[in-house]
């Protein structure tokens, strides 16, 4: 919930006043913040013990369990999309 | 992006495998909710600064309950099937596919309720979720629609894999997006007590 109220806060800076032309900068800090929580993920990662050994034990059946649900997720989600929204695929490009 | 994100997954993995201790590394690594808390701000001034989204997301309303709901029912028919693929108890198989991507909380709570294997899967199964969304996310925003770059995140879609969202889809999916993890976020919890409570 903390992460709304902080988007909400930014749309309000965004909305307010945000000068226009450090959009881009803006674009770039936020990939520079994703790599940082990426680059975390990784850290904590490395440091999960037995990390190699579950990966090669239980790693094919943690994938089965990973990819039907997405693949379901996605089928359901855009037909779901498709019928009740908007096709404004091209908007913003 | 993609590859940006590889190469911070790869670094992170080895300074972690390292056990090599860099202060800054250190305090980064362990105060996540710092940097996602930063990078909400910035994601909702790309929002505000986009004048017109507010009145759209007005037009959607209840149409915003969609796409958590198609996520979950998805995620759910998946263990099933799963559980019968990999002969597994339906149990253990809806609550690890009802994670929608949130590894660290399946992870260690289906590990304390159903044993130190079944917790592997779940984190493995939900941390394979989040990155493999990394790398859909760019191809079904061009080959289906943007919306549905939000299905394979989940629970995810609010932070780790937002900022894929903002570079490969447009505002306004931003905003469902950051709405829809919210949503799902909180129904993972519910899905897993209901899973123990049921079967």
């Amino acid at each position: 919930m903390e992460i709304l109220v902080f988007m909400i806060v930014g749309v309000l800076i965004g909305r307010f006043c945000f000068p226009k032309k450090l959009k881009k900068l803006n674009e770039k800090m936020q990939v520079f913040m994703t790599m940082l929580l990426i680059f975390a993920m990784g850290v904590m990662l490395g440091r999960r013990e037995n990390l190699i050994h579950e990966l090669s034990s239980l790693g094919f059946k943690s994938l089965i369990f990973c990819l039907i649900p997405i693949i379901l997720s996605t089928i359901i989600v855009y037909f779901l999309t498709e019928r009740f929204f908007d096709r404004d695929k091209e908007e913003g490009e | 992006m993609v590859i940006l994100a590889v190469i911070a997954l790869v670094l992170g993995m080895f300074y972690g495998l390292s056990g090599y201790q860099i202060s800054v590394l250190d305090y980064l690594a362990s105060h996540t909710d710092y940097i996602l808390y930063a990078t909400m701000v910035l994601v909702g001034i790309s929002v505000g600064l986009h004048e017109s989204i507010l009145e759209q997301m007005k037009k959607y309303h209840l149409k915003l309950l969609l796409i958590p709901t198609g996520i979950i029912i998805g995620s759910i028919i998946g263990g099933v099937i799963c559980s019968f693929i990999l002969n597994e108890p339906m149990r253990e198989s809806i609550a690890i596919s009802g994670g929608l991507g949130w590894y660290s909380l399946t992870g260690v709570a289906i590990g304390n309720l159903s044993g130190a294997e079944y917790g592997s899967i779940a984190f493995l199964s939900n941390l394979m979720r989040e990155i493999i969304s990394f790398f859909v996310i760019p191809v079904i925003a061009i080959k289906l629609n943007y919306y549905t770059c939000i299905a394979p995140a989940g629970a995810t879609s609010e932070d780790t894999t937002l900022p894929m969202m903002i570079r490969y889809t447009d505002e306004k999916t931003v905003v469902f997006s950051v709405l829809n993890g919210v949503i799902c976020s909180a129904c993972v919890p519910v899905i897993m007590s209901v899973c123990y409570t049921i079967f």
